[in-house]
């Protein structure tokens, strides 16, 4: 039968678990959005480099995350790059995710009126000027609400992780599982706390998106 | 193993990987449906509990949901098939993100068509029926067929709860030719080919969407 | 004695276009255009809408490529594979009909941007200048606001300053007063015919025809990609040689 008592005992060591978790979203988000960001700008960048940054952004789209993970912690080693599972983890979800983030940040750079090009054009303004001073504060506006999305999105996708034996809240509960032999207990605990998580965070994201927002007035 | 044998034992997996999809499918679409409509013509408790039962299913990650699941419903008496289970979560998963694209698209419409509708004597059954879903359900497929492709990337998770899909034959081609690159490259290739027509479909979607958008203000 | 004043009217021209040609696609929107702007001078140039004057003035600071033909400003070919384009981009400064101004920056800060990362002039320093034409253009105070909490003229305004801190040798307008409401559009001209009293070159498409009577040295008339006439006011407005300069003018007064 469930046993409640053995449940809560769980939730301490779980709790301990949401550090990684919380770590691991933070990391991978800020991988995702420098990653999503520069393919989005050599996405930009020519014809041809264009037409090769298309078909990266595609593919990582059209492939599962778990497959591309367990890609990178088995085939790497075999080509003799052996990296802690946390290392690959965490940039398998900052790739996965900058494929999605590539695709709002070129809507967010479409939204930015041709003039203001022409503008730091004819101030003489270099590229890397124009894209830092003049384009990346602009798209943010027009980004916020669904690059939080994604970040909140990618917090749900940490859990995957627990295939390659990372210790975040989900591994951290099969171990349980596997170590008591009770499964249901610990399975339970961690969807409640991750639900709980994952409506605060998502509200902290909204919160925060405002704030944004609201210094980006204007 | 050459590559062709390896990609031939991956795709003997597809026939588990398409039924998952399926079945999937037939949770997700009517819950999306009859849950986003809940959404937006009821008022109050009714209201808030769609809100709950969606929130619920969209906001827990969903290897979490199949987990728990797996492991927790036969403690409620339940025992059903690993499929059964695949289905169910995935479904009402990717069901649940559905459900606010059918609310948003509802939402959008303009009220005067809903009033035109009712000033003709029609029941609020017949106007959502006849006047509001029609119009809303063009709006919803790029995002649909969205949906679709997180699906079908989705089913990937069944391997875990042993069920002999695409991902779990590469895995255990992995295992058994000690190759892995060959077996998750197949593997990746494999679903970029089922899922990136779905890709290109959404995108000129989407693309079509806009601009008769567009067109309609002029 | 002509070899010797051609001479020197071709050193003394600032921008130079010459056969100048510009297909978008299969239509041909300049045709053999040649125009000289010589030091000094301001040149006002009209013409029906689509004619090509936004397309003409924005090849000579190279944010259109010209199909054919050769453009020469402050002796440096305009061309786009030359690294020379960001150099020619500082000695020619641009005014926009929608004004341009980067809606996330100060006044103070649109106005130091290209000072401070193209230039590399300290900041305090930046600030001086921007200071400096920020009065010439006669909003001093406004400097921490944004461009949205000011007046479409004020905007215009503050967009002319950013252009001058550049200290370009030329300044370009596009129809700089056509996006203002009629009372705005005054203060914009005023500043404009400051700066020509002060001597600076000028290339203006407007079709605000008292500005171009009191200022302009030439008038280019243009209409379907070719240069019509070219005449000082006095002639152009007074006996427009073609049919169709005087057709134009007509309907502006109309
Ligand atoms: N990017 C483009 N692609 C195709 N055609 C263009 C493009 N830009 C301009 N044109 C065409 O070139 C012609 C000249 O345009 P241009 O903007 O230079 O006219 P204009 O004289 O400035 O007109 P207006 O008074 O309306 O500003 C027009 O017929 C226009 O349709
Ligand atoms: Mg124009």
């Amino acid at each position: 039968m469930f046993d409640f008592p053995f449940m809560l005992s769980t939730v301490p060591v779980l709790l301990k678990a949401m550090g990684t978790t919380i770590w691991v979203t933070l990391v991978a988000s800020i991988g995702a959005a420098l990653l999503g960001f520069s393919f989005e700008i050599a996405r930009r960048s020519g014809r041809y480099s264009g037409y090769a940054m298309r078909f990266v952004i595609d593919f990582i789209r059209s492939t599962p995350i778990l497959v591309q993970i367990y890609f990178f912690y088995f085939v790497l080693p075999q080509y003799g790059v052996t990296l802690p599972a946390l290392v690959i983890g965490v940039f398998a979800l900052s790739l996965y995710y900058s494929g999605y983030l590539a695709e709002v940040f070129k809507a967010g750079i479409d939204s930015i009126p041709a003039g203001q090009f022409e503008a730091a054009k004819s101030l003489g303004l270099g590229r890397l000027d124009t894209t830092l001073l003049i384009v990346l504060p602009q798209m943010l506006r027009a980004v916020a609400a669904p690059m939080g999305n994604y970040f909140v999105s990618l917090l749900k996708a940490t859990p995957y992780l627990a295939v390659i034996s990372v210790h975040e809240m989900l591994g951290t509960a099969l171990d349980i599982g596997s170590e008591t032999f009770r499964y249901p207990e610990p399975m339970i605990a961690v969807g409640i706390i991750f639900l709980v998580l994952a409506l605060t965070i998502a509200q902290a994201v909204r919160w925060l998106e405002l704030r944004l927002l609201a210094s980006l007035k204007r | 193993m050459s590559f062709l044998d390896v990609l031939s034992v991956i795709w003997s997996g597809f026939g588990v990987t398409a039924e998952v999809t399926l079945l999937s499918l037939a949770y997700g679409v009517p819950f999306a449906l009859i849950f986003g409509i809940l959404q937006f013509t009821t008022q109050g408790w009714c209201r808030h509990a769609a809100t709950i039962v969606i929130e619920f299913w969209r906001s827990s990650p969903v290897i979490i949901l199949l987990f728990v699941f797996y492991y927790a419903l036969p403690l409620a008496g339940l025992t059903l098939q690993a499929m059964s289970v695949a289905a169910l979560v995935l479904g009402l998963n990717i069901g649940g993100y559905g459900s606010q694209a059918v609310r948003a698209a509802l939402q959008s419409l303009d009220r005067g068509q809903y009033e035109a509708g009712m000033a003709m004597g029609l029941t609020r059954i017949q106007t959502l029926m006849l006047i509001e879903l029609p119009q809303a359900l063009k709006a919803m497929v790029p995002t649909f067929v969205n949906l679709l492709i997180q699906l079908v990337k989705g089913t990937a998770l069944v391997s875990l709860i042993t069920l002999a899909d695409m991902t779990y034959k590469a895995k255990s081609v992995a295992q058994m030719t000690f190759d892995p690159a060959s077996a998750y490259m197949g593997l990746l290739l494999s679903y970029f080919i089922i899922c990136y027509p779905l890709t290109i479909l959404g995108r000129s979607l989407e693309r079509r969407l806009a601009v008769a958008k567009e067109g309609g203000h002029v | 004695m002509t070899q010797e004043h051609d001479a020197k009217s071709d050193d003394d021209a600032i921008v130079q276009i010459r056969n100048l040609h510009k297909w978008y696609g299969p239509f041909h929107a300049l045709k053999n255009i040649s125009l000289d702007v010589r030091r000094g001078e301001k040149i006002v140039i009209c013409g029906p809408s689509g004619s090509g004057k936004s397309t003409l003035i924005r090849c000579v600071n190279g944010l259109e490529r010209y199909s054919e033909g050769r453009i020469l400003a402050n002796g440096h070919l305009v061309d786009h594979r030359s690294d020379h384009l960001r150099l020619i981009c500082q000695e020619v400064g641009m005014v926009f009909q929608h004004f341009n101004l980067f809606p996330h920056l100060t006044v103070m800060e649109n106005c130091t941007l290209a000072l401070t990362r193209v230039r590399k002039i300290p900041k305090a320093e930046a600030i001086e200048v921007a200071q400096h034409f920020l009065e010439r253009v006669r909003i001093p105070e406004h400097g921490n606001k944004y461009p949205s909490q000011l007046s479409g003229g004020q905007q215009q305004r503050v967009a002319i300053a950013r252009s001058l801190c550049m200290r370009p040798k030329v300044m370009l307008f596009d129809e700089p007063t056509s996006a203002l409401d009629p009372e705005m559009i005054k203060e914009v001209l005023e500043v404009m015919t400051g700066l020509a009293r002060e001597g600076m070159t000028m290339l203006c498409v407007t079709h605000e025809m008292g500005f171009a009577r009191e200022v302009a040295d030439r008038i280019v008339f243009m209409d379907a990609g070719a240069i019509v006439e070219e005449a000082p006011p006095e002639e152009f407005f007074g006996a427009a040689k073609h049919e169709r300069s005087r057709k134009f003018l007509s309907q502006l007064l109309h």
